[in-house]
């Protein structure tokens, strides 16, 4: 098999964050420092190595990258200052890109304008759709109250319709996610050259990405371990409120104000903590950018944490405004919720940033899957 | 005379080459002020290629075209060939080269003009800037005792000159002294280095001052007067015998800086049995009857009348010499600061100069090597009672080519470390040896052939440099990655051996200030010139020899000693030094060019 050289690789990349990846001489502390490198899956260092002789082919269906968790342990011992943790980092995005058929990820990734431009695309769609679509289906803004003193929002915001449009861009999002998981999975696997692995393993090993999902084991691996806790419950309260509010949406939106220890409002106020705590701990470490992990952001960084920020105050207005029987107040924040709720979806998570939370656990799936086709 | 030459200036300032960079708007105007200068471009103005330049070249009708940065150097064969295309001469390209002549920062901006003035004008720098000269004592002050002040001073004195030897500790022999064996020829330090120390003892020529420090220096170049503090040995070195009766009775005890904390000497004492002089020395610090006023039992043993004097006080003494030559030499690397290896926290993870002891027959465990082990009293010492190691791991680079340390290479690690291997097989060849490295540095005559012999007495050596040394059990776990193989390697060894680089010494710092040497990165003095200057400073009359110019060898800080003792001897000879070359006033350069030059 012919090896194809890109001499523009590194070139590339670097759009996708910062590095002197260059400067590596190759001495291996990084992956001897690394508490998640383990035999046969080697990282940073050979992916550095991959990038400077710019074997795009080996780097595209390299799985490593999806394996580090960023402690920051390589990048702080690195004599070079070569950044490999940052190269990881930059490895995902690029991956991500590489994954998505549509081309729409290179775009957003390499480009601010791409990206704030689709998001206010739709942001302008959503707000049309409220003050515009619905009004003219015969959808009302009333001040009317309920008989406990709370806004009408199902007359505002028609839960059979929202409902709709939630399990439509669902499957949008779902089936762009899946044929990225596909591209992903003949990357790394298909088109390994590897022995091939029989469907048994597949079903066998197939419970490793729902326990990396929900727990990710090798997040704890990592040094510091309150990363880690307070990224679980910013997953837990976001993968509660998603489900929520695709599945059982006619439940959660509703017009009658339950007691407050109504299983509706718990885990509604439970996500409420995680996603915020999450979000905090994020958002001080990239401002302070003390931690290495959090020292370089890219543009995508900052734009996700904006959003979700946005799309967790907005749901709590909402909350609050609608007990207390503002209705104004509350369509407003409905809107601004939907706003930044939809084009966070619809760009984030099949494109972007979050696209990691299929991704990662795949990625460890996809690892196990490997380690059965290395012939032995 | 020739007629005004079309002259270009190309300001060769990336932004990306030199950060801290001098003010170039202020030379453009300054280089403006010469009439054959006709344009002045800035490294930004337009992109550097071949066919850029012959168009300027045409447009403008350029005759000479002078390239000036901080290393122009590289750019001279792109101008050169675009004046050839042109049809011009391609010699007429001048560099005005910054760097060369030392100039980094924005105060030195006055000598970048006159830098810049002889480019113009087409006078070589060194012409135009010729110091003046003054009359030369014909005594020398050698800073420091160690292999190449000794080196410098026996060849002055031994050209009948006067040499103040002036040595920080209570001997000379330097580093060199504590050392085994030298690489590559595997020769005994001892042996090539006691005898010129005796030589330097029995010179008459050579007035040893040991244990004094340098505290002032005033006066230029030919005629400086140096103030150095005596510090109080409190021993009469000219009637004590040596019998060391007193260091037998001595009750205080100290880590002996000869062995590198291996052993205990005690508060009076001799740096080594070889030492130049030979003679005691008290130590302020751990003396109990300076810290209490009771005990004197070094005098009570003493057989020679008031030799010793406990209220001796440290005295100035001034001396007047015409040229210095700094010899102050280099610090290891304080391994405690990478503590991924444990050093200081695992017993058995050792530095290179204490492992030299441990190697060297009179070092703590008589030239054998065996564990550090806990005394009665819980304290980890060497000795011959404990049990031998049956692995030993070397680890390269420690402190050296890092960025969160030291940035440049050390030169000697890599060589040492070869030399370790070695002399482990000779004495264990039982054991097992493994080198760490990352690039194996064997530049010098022998040296690739002495890594050659000692891969093929079987040393293991593994490219890739350790990530951390942990204790698990009795043993030392080694966690790194052979990079060559792509695999991780844990490996179990009984001792670690931590290649530790170069580091200037700790009192470079002042006396660069006192001597008024700039340091270079790293912190190592800085020569006039790298190339063809190495022992020379900008300071008339004030030379380098050996590491604390940078990281180098025994045989290369050998012939730096002897290079700068040569440069001495010129100005004794001659009878006159250069003075400061940096002193010379931008306005007699301009004077001088103008008077040489052939252009208008």
């Amino acid at each position: 098999m012919s090896i194809r050289v890109n001499p523009e690789l590194r070139n590339q990349l670097i759009q996708y964050g910062i590095g002197d990846w260059n400067a590596c001489y190759h001495c291996g502390t990084c992956t001897a420092m690394c508490p998640l490198s383990e035999e046969g899956f080697l990282f940073p260092r050979k992916k550095i190595r991959l990038m400077q002789m710019g074997l795009e082919a080996q780097l595209e269906s390299s799985v490593e990258p999806w394996l580090c968790y960023y402690c920051g342990d390589c990048t702080k011992t690195c004599p070079r200052d070569a950044n490999p943790g940052e190269l990881m980092m930059s490895l995902r995005r690029y991956l991500t890109s590489r994954y998505d058929w549509t081309g729409l990820s290179k775009k957003f990734y390499t480009s601010e304008t791409w990206e704030i431009g689709f998001i206010l695309f739709f942001a302008v769609m959503v707000v049309l759709s409220f003050l515009v679509i619905l009004p003219s289906f015969g959808f009302r803004f009333t001040t009317e109250l309920t008989a406990q003193g709370g806004v009408k929002v199902n007359s505002f915001a028609p839960i059979h319709i929202v409902e709709k449009f939630d399990w439509t861009m669902a499957i949008i999002v779902a089936s762009l996610l899946i044929s990225n998981i596909l591209r992903m999975y003949y990357k790394i696997i298909w088109k390994s050259g590897q022995e091939k692995v029989s469907l048994f393993v597949h079903i066998r090993e197939f419970w490793l990405l729902i326990f990396n999902f929900a727990v990710q084991p090798k997040f704890s691996k990592c040094d510091d371990k309150n990363y880690w806790i307070s990224h679980w419950f910013l997953m837990s309260g976001y993968t509660i409120m998603f489900i929520v509010i695709v599945v059982y949406l006619p439940w959660f939106q509703t017009e009658k104000i339950l007691p407050i220890y109504n299983l509706q409002r718990l885990l509604g106020y439970y996500a409420t903590f995680g996603l915020l705590f999450g979000l905090l701990v994020a958002i001080i470490g990239r401002a302070r950018r003390e931690d290495v992990k959090f020292r370089f952001s890219h543009v995508s960084d900052w734009l996700f944490l904006f959003m979700l920020t946005s799309t967790v105050v907005t749901g709590i207005l909402i909350h609050i405004f609608r007990i207390n029987g503002m209705a104004y107040a509350t369509y407003i924040a409905y809107i601004a919720h939907m706003a930044v709720l939809v084009p966070m979806i619809l760009i984030e998570v099949p494109f972007s940033k979050w696209s990691h939370l299929a991704y990662r656990p795949f990625a460890v799936y996809f690892t196990q899957l490997k380690k059965y086709a290395i012939p032995r | 005379m020739k007629n005004i030459e079309q002259t270009g200036i190309f300001f060769y300032n990336s932004p990306e080459l030199i950060p801290d960079s001098l003010d170039y708007t202020e030379l453009a105007t300054y280089a403006q002020g010469y009439k054959n200068v006709s344009k002045i471009w800035n490294y930004n103005d337009f992109p550097w290629n071949e066919e850029n330049i012959l168009k300027k070249i045409e447009s403008y009708h350029l005759e000479r075209l002078v390239i000036a940065g901080a290393l122009p150097g590289s750019l001279k064969t792109l101008f050169s060939k675009a004046m050839a295309i042109a049809g011009k001469d391609p010699q007429d390209v001048i560099l005005a080269s910054f760097n060369a002549y030392g100039i980094y920062s924005k105060k030195d901006i006055e000598r970048a003009k006159a830098i810049l003035a002889c480019a113009i004008l087409d006078i070589p720098y060194e012409i135009a800037a010729l110091p003046d000269e003054a009359s030369v004592n014909p005594a020398t002050l050698v800073i420091g005792g160690g292999i190449a002040g000794i080196q410098a001073a026996l060849e002055i004195a031994n050209g009948n000159n006067l040499v103040y030897l002036v040595e920080k500790t209570g001997t000379i022999g330097g580093k060199m002294a504590t050392f085994d064996k030298t690489f590559p020829t595997l020769d005994c330090a001892a042996c090539i280095l006691t005898p010129k120390m005796v030589e330097v003892n029995q010179n008459t020529h050579i007035k040893l001052m040991s244990y004094c420090e340098v505290k002032e220096i005033n006066g230029q170049a030919g005629n400086f007067s140096v103030k150095i503090l005596k510090k109080a040995r409190k021993v009469n070195v000219s009637t004590c015998i040596g019998c060391g009766t007193c260091s037998e009775k001595c009750p205080a005890q100290a880590p002996s800086e000869f062995d590198s904390g291996t052993t205990m000497r005690k508060a009076i004492y001799i740096p080594f049995p070889q030492a130049v002089p030979n003679k005691y020395l008290i130590d302020a610090e751990s003396c109990i009857y300076i810290k209490n006023g009771k005990c004197k039992a070094c005098i009570k043993a003493c057989p020679v009348p008031d030799c010793i004097n406990l209220d001796e006080k440290d005295q100035d003494v001034t001396i007047e010499v015409g040229n210095i030559i700094v010899a102050t030499g280099y610090q290891p690397f304080d391994s405690k600061r990478m503590e991924q290896y444990g050093y200081g926290k695992y017993p058995n993870v050792l530095n290179s100069l204490e492992f030299e002891r441990i190697l060297n027959a009179s070092g703590p465990t008589g030239g054998n090597i065996h564990f550090r082990s806990q005394d009665k009293k819980g304290n980890w010492i060497f000795n011959t009672e404990s049990e031998k190691p049956e692995r030993i791991a070397i680890i390269h680079c420690v402190g050296s080519r890092d960025k969160n340390y030291n940035k440049y290479c050390s030169r000697v690690c890599c060589m040492y470390s070869l030399k370790f291997s070695h002399l482990i097989l000779d004495k264990l060849p039982e054991a097992e040896v493994f080198e760490y490295f990352i690039d194996m540095r064997s530049f010098g005559k022998g040296y690739e052939e002495f890594y050659e012999r000692i891969k093929e007495e079987g040393v293991s050596i593994i490219r890739g440099k350790t990530a951390k040394v942990e204790q698990k059990n009795d043993k030392l776990l080694i966690r790194g990655e052979d990079i060559l193989k792509a695999e991780i390697i844990e490996n179990e060894v009984d001792m670690v051996i931590l290649s530790v680089g170069l580091e200037p010494g700790e009192d470079t710092a002042k006396l660069s200030a006192m001597l008024g040497i700039p340091v270079s990165e790293g912190g190592w003095f800085e020569e006039a010139n790298y190339n063809t200057d190495a022992t020379g400073t900008f300071r008339g009359g004030i030379m380098l020899a050996g590491t604390c110019q940078g990281p180098k060898d025994i045989p290369d800080a050998v012939a730096q000693g002897s290079a700068a003792a040569a440069r001495v001897i010129r100005n004794i000879l001659r009878g006159k030094v250069n003075l400061d070359i940096d002193k010379i006033p931008l306005r007699a350069i301009e004077q001088r060019i103008k008077e040489l030059s052939t252009i208008q």
